[in-house]
C-alpha cells in the first residue's frame, strides 16, 4: 500500500520558489532518503506539507489518501499528532528543559489518545532506544542527558504513539561519527520492527543509502535522479549523485598525496587541563590527563575522538587559545609563552580556522577588513597599500573572487564563508594552522572542495596542520598521522593508514568501523 | 535548595548589620534632633530626655546598646509617640502594609502575566499593539502620578470609592490604593512575559511540541509558559521590595495607617528607633523577597537548581 504520494509538490518561501513540481512516493513500511545540499529544498519538503513551516505549498501530498496541500491547520495538527512521529537536527535544543524525559514521554505516549503508560512501559520504551539505566532517565531533566541520549530519548518519543510515518530531518548532523552510524542504525531497526515507513532528510548520501530503500537525489529543487538506494550508490546515473558520492570522505579510495615532513616544529610535553564542576559541586572535572603531542614542519596531524573526550581542549591548550593546568609547550625548540604573554610573532605562527565560519566572523565587517585584521595586529610593520595587495593575493589563494572583498559575511555562502576564515588564518602567514572541526558545519560538496583546498594549501606553503576532527574518514584526506582521544587521553597513533588498516584500540576500531 | 537557603541567611546577616550602622550613623549625621520643636525645651528637660533615652552616651555605645536590644527583639522606645514603643507601631502598621502590598504584587501579576500571554499568543496584531502601549504608559507612570489620578476619577468625580483612610480593613477602601500600586509592576511585568515568551516561543522544542500536534494553548502554557517566566521571576525580588517602598507613597497619598506613614513621620521628626526598626524591618523582608525569587528561578529552569 502507497502511503505518502507527493506530485508535482511546489514550494514557495517568501516569493521564492525551492521546491520545483517534484514527485516521490513511499511505500507502507519502506524508507525513502531525500539526499541533497543546503538549499536544495530537502528540508521544506519534509516540513512544509504538514504544515510546520511559513512556507506556501502547491501541488499534491497525499498522506493516506488524504490531501495535504491546501488543508486547515487543525486538520494538519491532527494528522501529525496521529500518524506521523518527527525527529530533527539539533538534539540540544529540542527537548523542553523544565519537563522531566518521563513527562515529555508520557505527553508524547497518550498524545494520539493511547492510556497513560506505567513507569514500566515508558522504561521500557527508553530501554529500545538504547537507553542506559532508563529507569533513572524517567526523572532526569533533559540538561542531565548528553546530545546522543537526547537523540535516542526523542526518537523514543516520536515513536512512542506508534504513527505510521517517521520524518527524520537531519537526525544525525549535529552528533559525532560513531553516534552518527548507531542512531542511524536504530531508527532502520525501529522502522521495520514497527512496520513505520521512512522519510529521511540528509546531505550525506553515501551514510543514508545503506540505512533506506529508496533514495532521491535532490537538487536546486529538482529530483535529479531516484531508484533503490544500493544502485545509486554504486552506480549513479547523474553527475550530481556521482559528485556526492565522490565528496564524501571514505576510507577505501586512493590515498591523497601529501607533503613531506620536517623538523619538529611543536612539542608539547605532559599536557593537563581541568575545569571546576558547573556549580558549586567540588572538585574538577579531568579534560585532558597528562598528554604528549609533537607535530613536525610541513605535517598534517588530527586529532580523532567522540564528543567530550578532550580532543578540543588539548588543541586549545597547545595553540594557547584556552586554559593549561600543567605541562610544557616547546615551539621550534623554544617553550610557546603562557596564553597570557603571547606576542604577535608568537600569534602570527599559529592561526585557527573554527566550526562555524559564519559565527566566526563579524558580520558587521567587510571581507577585505576581516583578512587585513591579524595583519594590522601582528604585522604592524606592514603599510597599507602592502597589506590591501596581501588581503588580494589571499583572497586568490582561497579560491575566492576579489570581487567579495566588499562583501559583509551575511552575503557569503557557509562555503565562501569558511574560505574568509582560511584566508583570514593565513594572512599573517602562520607555520601551523588550527582546523577545529573546520569542515563539519559545511555540506559535503563543499566540506569537499575546502578539503581539497587546505590539502593542496598545505603542500604548496609546507603548512603544518593540527585538525580535530570526529570522523576518521575526514582526517584522513588531509592527514599524515592520526592520534586517537578518549576521556582525555591518547588511546592510539600511528601513521593515517597503518591506524585505519590495523587498529589496534577498541576506540579506534569504533571510529574506523563508523566511517565505513 | 537548602543550600542556598544557608548560605542566604549567612550573608543575611552581615547585609543586616551593615544597613543598621549605616542608617543609624546617617541619621544623626542629619541636622537636628527628636526634641528640637517649634517651641524650644528648656535645657534642664532636654538633658534629662536625652540622658532618659541614652542619646548622650558616645555613638558605638548606642549603636551597641541598640543591636544588643535588637537581638533580643527589642526594637526600643518610640521618641515622638511617647506612650508606644517601636514594637507597637509595626505591630500596628506592618499588617496594613503587608495587605496592601501582597494584594497589589499579586494584582500586578495577575494583569501583568495575563496581558503577557495575550500578546504573545497573537503576537503582530492590534490587540498586542494595543496592550503593549498601555503597558508601556504604565510602565512610565509612578504610582505617586498614578494614585492620586485614580482618587479623583473614581473618587472624588465619581464619588464610587473611598479615597482616604482604611476604614478598619474595609475592602473599598482597599481598592484604590491597591491598583495604584500594582499597575507600574503590572505594566513591567507584561512587557517582560511578553519579550520572554516571544523568544521562547522561537526555540526548537516548541517546534517540536507544534510537529507533536499538540494544541496551541498547551504548548504555551506546558512547553513555553516556564522558562519565558524566567526574566519575570528575576524582576519580582526587586519589585516587591519596590512594593514596601512605594506604598510608603501611596500610604501617604491616600492616608493609610501602614508602616510607610509612620516611617515618614519618624524621619521627620527624628524618632531615630522608629526610622530604624523600619529601615531594619524592610532590609529584612527585601532579602527575603529576594530569596524567594531565587527559589522560584531554580522553580522555573531546572538548570539552575543545585
Amino acid at each position: 500500500m502507497t502511503l505518502l504520494v507527493a506530485e508535482g509538490l511546489t514550494i514557495v518561501i517568501g516569493g521564492r520558489q525551492i521546491v520545483h513540481g517534484i514527485d516521490f512516493f513511499i511505500e507502507a513500511g519502506r524508507s525513502l532518503a531525500l539526499v541533497g545540499a543546503s538549499g536544495s529544498g530537502k528540508s521544506q519538503t519534509c516540513l512544509a506539507p504538514f504544515g510546520l513551516s511559513a512556507a506556501t505549498v502547491t501541488g499534491s501530498f497525499l498522506f493516506d489518501d488524504v490531501e495535504l496541500v491546501g488543508a486547515g491547520e487543525e486538520k494538519l495538527r491532527h494528522i501529525r499528532g496521529r500518524d506521523i512521529g518527527f525527529v530533527f537536527q539539533q538534539p540540544l535544543t529540542a527537548l523542553t528543559p523544565h519537563l522531566t524525559i518521563g513527562a515529555q514521554l508520557r505527553e508524547a505516549w497518550t498524545q494520539a489518545g493511547a492510556q497513560r503508560p506505567s513507569r514500566a512501559e515508558m522504561a521500557a520504551a527508553l530501554d529500545r532506544v538504547g537507553l542506559d539505566r532508563p529507569g533513572e532517565r524517567l526523572d532526569q531533566y533533559p540538561h542531565r542527558l548528553s546530545g546522543g541520549q537526547r537523540q535516542r530519548a526523542l526518537i523514543a518519543m516520536a515513536i512512542a504513539h506508534k504513527p505510521r510515518l517517521l520524518v527524520a530531518d537531519e537526525p544525525t548532523t549535529a552528533l559525532d561519527a560513531v553516534l552518527r552510524t548507531e542512531i542511524m542504525a536504530l531508527l532502520r531497526r525501529l522502522t521495520v520492527e514497527q512496520g513505520m515507513a521512512m522519510l529521511l532528510v540528509s546531505h550525506e548520501l553515501a551514510t543514508v543509502a545503506h540505512h533506506a530503500d529508496d533514495v532521491a537525489v535532490l537538487h536546486d529543487g529538482r529530483i535529479v535522479e531516484s531508484g533503490p538506494a544500493r544502485q545509486i550508490l554504486g552506480a549513479p546515473k547523474s553527475d550530481y549523485a556521482r559528485a556526492l558520492i565522490a565528496a564524501s570522505p571514505r576510507l577505501d579510495g586512493p590515498a591523497p598525496i601529501l607533503g613531506p615532513a620536517g623538523a619538529p616544529l611543536i612539542e608539547a610535553r605532559d599536557v593537563a587541563v581541568s575545569f571546576a564542576r558547573p556549580g558549586w559541586r567540588s572538585g574538577r572535572l579531568e579534560a585532558v590527563a597528562g598528554v604528549d603531542l609533537d607535530i613536525a614542519e610541513g605535517e598534517a596531524v588530527a586529532i580523532v575522538g567522540g564528543s567530550g573526550s578532550g580532543k578540543s581542549t588539548l588543541a586549545r591548550a597547545i595553540a594557547r587559545l584556552g586554559p593549561i593546568d600543567s605541562g610544557e609547550v616547546r615551539w621550534r625548540g623554544a617553550p610557546l609563552p603562557s596564553r597570557k604573554s603571547m606576542r604577535p610573532h608568537n600569534r602570527a605562527g599559529l592561526q585557527p580556522v573554527f566550526q562555524d565560519p559564519v559565527a566566526s566572523l563579524d558580520p558587521l565587517w567587510r571581507v577585505r577588513d576581516i583578512v587585513a585584521e591579524p595583519l594590522r595586529q601582528l604585522r604592524p610593520d606592514l603599510v597599507d597599500a602592502a597589506v590591501a595587495a596581501r588581503v588580494e593575493k589571499m583572497l586568490a589563494e582561497v579560491g575566492l573572487d576579489p570581487a567579495l572583498a566588499n562583501r559583509r559575511p551575511s552575503g557569503l555562502s557557509g562555503g565562501q564563508a569558511q574560505r574568509v576564515a582560511i584566508a583570514r588564518a593565513l594572512s599573517p602567514d602562520p607555520a601551523l594552522l588550527l582546523l577545529d572541526e573546520a569542515t563539519s558545519a559545511l555540506d559535503v560538496l563543499v566540506a569537499g572542495t575546502i578539503l581539497d583546498l587546505l590539502g593542496e594549501l598545505q603542500r604548496r606553503r609546507g603548512l603544518s596542520i593540527l585538525m580535530i576532527t570526529h570522523d576518521l574518514a575526514v582526517a584522513r584526506r588531509l592527514c599524515h598521522r592520526i592520534v586517537v582521544m578518549d576521556a582525555g587521553m591518547i588511546v592510539e597513533e600511528g601513521p593515517t593508514e597503518r591506524l585505519i588498516e590495523t587498529p589496534r584500540h577498541e576506540v579506534t576500531r569504533r571510529l574506523v568501523e563508523a566511517s565505513r | 535548595m537548602f543550600d542556598l537557603i544557608r548560605r542566604r541567611l549567612l550573608t543575611a546577616l552581615p547585609t543586616l548589620a551593615a544597613v543598621i550602622i549605616l542608617s543609624f550613623i546617617l541619621m544623626r549625621v542629619a541636622p537636628g534632633g527628636p526634641f528640637d520643636g517649634e517651641r524650644p525645651l528648656d535645657p534642664q528637660t532636654r538633658e534629662a530626655l536625652m540622658s532618659a533615652y541614652g542619646l548622650d552616651k558616645p555613638l558605638h555605645e548606642q549603636i551597641t546598646l541598640y543591636i544588643t536590644n535588637l537581638l533580643r527583639g527589642d526594637f526600643g522606645p518610640s521618641l515622638v509617640y511617647r506612650d508606644f514603643t517601636v514594637t507597637d507601631l509595626i505591630a500596628r502598621g506592618l499588617p496594613v502594609s503587608l495587605t496592601l502590598g501582597g494584594l497589589a504584587l499579586l494584582l500586578a501579576l495577575i494583569l501583568g502575566l495575563g496581558a503577557g500571554l495575550t500578546t504573545a499568543a497573537r503576537a503582530g496584531s492590534r490587540i498586542d499593539h494595543g496592550i503593549m502601549l498601555g503597558a508601556t504608559l504604565l510602565t512610565a507612570l509612578p504610582s505617586f502620578v498614578v494614585g492620586p489620578l485614580l482618587a479623583l476619577l473614581f473618587g472624588l468625580w465619581t464619588g464610587w470609592l473611598p479615597v482616604s483612610g482604611w476604614g478598619d480593613g474595609d475592602a473599598r477602601h482597599m481598592i484604590l490604593p491597591v491598583i495604584a500600586l500594582a499597575l507600574p509592576a503590572a505594566g513591567a511585568i507584561a512587557k517582560l512575559a511578553r519579550a520572554g515568551l516571544a523568544e521562547v516561543l522561537g526555540q526548537d522544542h516548541i517546534r517540536m511540541a507544534r510537529a507533536r500536534g499538540m494544541r496551541w494553548s498547551r504548548i504555551l502554557i506546558v512547553h513555553a509558559l516556564r522558562p519565558a517566566l524566567i526574566p519575570v521571576a528575576s524582576y519580582l525580588g526587586p519589585a516587591a521590595a519596590g512594593m514596601l517602598t512605594g506604598a510608603v507613597v501611596i500610604e501617604t497619598v491616600f492616608a493609610l495607617p501602614g508602616l510607610g506613614r509612620y516611617f515618614v513621620q519618624g524621619a521627620l521628626n527624628r524618632d531615630y528607633p522608629l526610622v530604624l526598626g523600619v529601615v531594619t524591618l524592610y532590609a529584612g523582608l527585601i532579602i527575603l523577597f529576594n530569596l524567594l525569587a531565587d527559589l522560584a528561578y531554580g522553580w522555573l529552569d531546572p538548570r539552575a537548581r543545585l
